[in-house]
């Protein structure tokens, strides 16, 4: 299966299909997409403003408030609702950027035999000594946390995994006939690289995709629930952080950010389960008779 | 098997050199008065202030100044906070045998009871019952460890009043013995709960795989030749040769846990490392938030060591070679 | 005429991968007489291995449909239950060799321990006969060998030692998967000879299969020649290697002595 160098249109079909067969797959595909549709659209479901204050703090879940009220009096719903866009924005965000330092990395450690590769493979494992959260917040610590900075930030932190995804798929790959062939028939590197090598590796690499974007939105929700995120975009994380001083009279300030930031992680890690499971149809299956 | 480890650890020295000279770096990075930057939040009197450019060199090129760090580093002189009025080594000290508290209690609990769970669903007869632990795994792994002891305490701590919501123990004990024992793990219970379930899962996911890689190797085939019962195969094939890899990662996991701990410690009040790194954080104690980094980065690379050689003590096929 | 020791009629198992179903055993036939040795014959894929696993209850955890019957001193092996089957394999029933003796042993366990949990309880103390087990290997000369791991063994010790494994439930039956394909031709010789006098001494019946018709010639009384799933030809072995009568035999035939011809 690995040759196949670009997939036939209808041979993506099919597997368009088996992804839609996948139960896991496709309850994480909706789940997403809804986030993304709430998120677009959040001027229009939510029944407050983000920023708008009403009289009643601290408010139970009512008719008036489904989801109760903070400490200020913001309604908590729509605060879910616009919070959406930050933990989607930064996931989806992080997940891309890693996908290119990764990628970059992956592609060169992995094609360049010898000195190229061990060098770099190094400098993954340095970046892998230190725990995301701690490499994370040190970074913040020296340099702020605006919505672009942490989405570098985050990338720098989580990038190793998708490097080293990528690299076993070429080291995998590089020794391969079609790669040979294509040496021989002076093809560039480049070439070899990004339009040979490339689309054959390309399955996992997007399995990792999500499941980096699930670990991206925990970290933001981690940094928010620090105090530490930007402190312009209301983030599940940052609810939670101001639920802190409230766990004894407002346990609805806790329950329903954390559930929505619970949704979205298990919505991508759903996906990439489904997307995993039609790279490998009945690699997952185990049982002892 | 001396050999791996010692391989390892020839290149976890210069792994450790080049983080400590990054991260040294790093705070010469920032922008404005360096010596503000490593004091932090905090008015620095000018005798202080000549104090730190003498003992830094920052008056000299970078070079001399990454090599005088490094030898601070060496010799045990992290720095010294001033925030806190005290040597930063002595703070992360201080707090070092809390987290690991915290965290071999949380691994006490997680290993176990990933295995088990990774084991039941490895090896379950009907693809359904594999199918609901796997997900329940997935989802509860999801869980945010924050937000989960948010929710404990909400629970168990504020609605049923059965344990303390905060910190490491009462402000004023009399206890003593046993009973000090007790009293310090009704304040554990909850914060290694929390990272127990999250930790736990993990394992859970990363034992299953094991378990199934190791139900497709042909001794498995052999010892059901043998009519070993169900149970006895489990036993004695499965359980040990599936747990070696999940050693290995819950190794990693728990280098990581000792840095890592930092939500969790901030919603329980915990006051370990992670604690002091996140106020460290909010007060810009540069200097302890660059001590804390460098330690945890050691402990991490001397956990990795551990696991290798546990690693090899556990698979013969490594323990007998030379 | 008493009724065969194994007598499998009509056996198929139609794997199914993806959407598409592999007919690796496609109807076959296959009686085994007591204490006698019946090769199965053909290339790799033809089907044979599955067949003998399937016979054994030792197919992985597969999807798949399985019809047709086998049958083990006149009791059903398709549905018998693990209880039953358990009981067949501890004591007196059959037991089954593989092609590689290192996967197929515990690289974390001492032989001994592995040989040991073969050995049902109730026939007295182990360590005297895991050591009678050992000697009728031929592993008598290696005494420490119990406490070894199978890598710090050679790959004929090692299926010498998978064979003190199966031996240990005095079976009455022996599938033999391949036994020597994975050896030095030296060591392959042995191993056969050791079968061979296993199966004399014990009146062992024994299902060999392979795809090495020398192996075939050398001890079976009777021979099946499989094709994509079925028998395509069988008989004795004397008679079917004189006088091939499907053309795929002749060509399995014409390998053999071929690669006869330049072995050393």
């Amino acid at each position: 299966m690995g040759e196949r160098r670009v997939a036939p249109a209808a041979f993506r079909g099919a597997r368009l299909r088996a992804f839609a067969s996948t139960r896991h797959g496709m309850i994480g595909a909706v789940i997403l997409a809804l986030l993304a549709a709430i998120a677009i659209a959040a001027p229009l479901i939510a029944p407050y403003g983000p920023l708008q204050q009403t009289s009643a703090s601290l408010a139970p879940p009512s008719a008036a408030f489904p989801l109760g009220t903070d400490n200020i009096g913001r309604d908590i719903l729509s605060l879910i609702i616009y919070g959406s866009r930050a933990s989607l924005l930064i996931g989806i965000g992080t997940a891309l950027a890693a996908l290119l330092i990764g990628g970059a990395v992956g592609i060169l450690a992995g094609f360049h035999e010898g000195v190229v590769e061990s060098l770099l493979m190094r400098v993954v494992e340095l970046f892998q000594t230190l725990p995301a959260i701690v490499l994370v917040l040190c970074a913040i610590a020296l340099f702020g946390s605006g919505f672009w900075i942490l989405i570098g930030v985050v990338a720098l932190a989580i990038w190793p995994l998708q490097a080293r995804l990528i690299y076993g798929q070429f080291v995998r790959l590089r020794g391969r006939e079609f790669v040979a062939a294509a040496r021989v028939a002076g093809l560039s590197s480049a070439h070899i690289m990004l339009r040979e090598i490339l689309p054959n590796a390309m399955q996992p690499i997007i399995v990792q995709v999500a499941l980096d974007a699930s670990i991206a939105i925990l970290i933001e929700a981690g940094l928010g629930f620090l105090g530490l995120s930007d402190p312009s975009m209301v983030s599940w994380g940052r609810l939670l952080y101001v639920a802190q001083d409230h766990m004894g009279d407002a346990w609805w300030m806790s329950l329903f950010p954390g559930a929505a930031i619970c949704v979205t992680v298990v919505g991508f890690n759903l996906l990439a389960d489904g997307l995993n499971e039609v790279i490998d149809p009945r690699g997952a299956a185990g049982g002892l008779p | 098997m001396l050999r791996v480890a010692g391989r390892r650890a020839v290149w976890a020295l210069p792994l450790l050199l080049t983080i400590i000279v990054v991260m040294f770096c790093l705070l010469r990075a920032i922008p404005g008065d360096p010596v503000q930057a490593m004091v932090g939040d905090f008015p620095v009197p000018p005798a202080y202030r000549a104090l730190i450019e003498e003992k830094y060199h920052l008056n000299d090129p970078l070079p001399t100044q990454i090599v005088t760090y490094l030898g601070n580093i060496v010799s045990g002189d992290f720095g010294y906070s001033y925030q806190n009025q005290r040597p930063v080594i002595g703070l992360i000290l201080e707090r070092a045998p809390r987290t690991i508290l915290l965290a071999s209690a949380s691994f006490a609990i997680a290993i176990p009871l990933g295995l088990l769970l990774g084991v039941l669903a490895g090896t379950a007869r009907r693809p359904l019952a594999d199918k609901l632990l796997t997900t329940s795994a997935l989802i509860a792994y999801a869980i945010p460890t924050f937000w989960l002891g948010q929710l404990l305490v909400i629970v168990f701590a504020l609605q049923l009043g059965w344990l303390p919501t905060q910190g490491i123990g009462p402000m004023i004990s009399r206890a003593h013995g046993f009973a000090w024992i007790l009293e310090r793990l009704r304040y554990l219970a909850l914060p290694a709960l929390a990272f127990a379930i999250h930790e736990g899962m993990r394992i859970a996911r990363i034992s299953r795989a094991s378990v199934i890689d190791t139900l497709g190797q042909g001794y498995i085939v052999t010892a059901r030749a043998k009519g070993l019962t169900r149970g006895a195969i489990i036993r004695r094939h499965i359980l040990r040769n599936a747990s070696l890899p999940v050693v290995t990662i819950a190794g990693y996991a728990f280098g990581h846990a000792l840095g890592g701990a930092v939500l969790l410690e901030t919603v329980f009040a915990w006051p370990g490392v992670g604690l002091l790194l996140v106020d460290s954080i909010r007060l810009r104690d540069n200097m302890t938030v660059i001590g804390i980094v460098i330690v945890s980065a050691i402990a991490v690379v001397v956990m990795n060591l551990v696991v290798d050689v546990v690693y090899a003590l556990l698979d013969p096929r490594i323990r007998t070679a030379r | 005429m008493t009724a065969p020791l194994l007598d499998i009629t009509g056996l198929k198992v139609h794997l199914h991968v993806g959407e598409r179903i592999v007919r690796a055993v496609d109807g076959v036939d296959l009686q085994v007489a007591h204490g006698t040795c019946v090769g199965v014959v053909g290339e790799s894929g033809s089907g044979k291995s599955t067949l003998a696993r399937a016979a054994a209850r030792l197919l992985p955890n597969l999807p798949a449909t399985i019809s047709g019957t086998a049958q083990f001193e006149g009791r059903d092996l398709l549905g018998m239950n693990e209880r039953a089957l358990r009981g067949l394999r501890r004591r007196h029933g059959f037991s089954m060799i593989f092609q590689d003796p290192l996967g197929y042993l515990n690289p974390t366990q001492r032989i001994g321990a592995q040989i040991g949990e073969a050995l049902s309880d109730e026939d007295g103390a182990k360590t005297p006969r895991i050591a009678a087990l050992l000697d009728e290997v031929g592993l008598a000369g290696a005494r420490d060998i119990v406490r070894r791991y199978p890598h710090e063994l050679s790959g004929g010790m090692r299926q010498r030692v998978m064979i003190a494994i199966a031996l240990a439930s005095a079976p009455k039956l022996l599938f033999a998967d391949e036994p020597t394909t994975a050896l030095d031709v030296t060591v392959q010789l042995q191993v056969l000879q050791a079968l061979y006098r296993l199966h004399r001494e014990r009146q062992m019946a024994i299902v060999i299969i392979t795809h090495d018709l020398a192996v075939v010639a050398e001890i079976c009384d009777a021979c099946h020649v499989m094709q994509s799933g079925r028998v395509v030809e069988s008989g004795p072995t004397a008679s079917l290697f004189a006088n091939p009568q499907h053309p795929y035999t002749a060509r399995l035939l014409e390998l053999s002595r071929r690669r006869a011809g330049v072995r050393p």
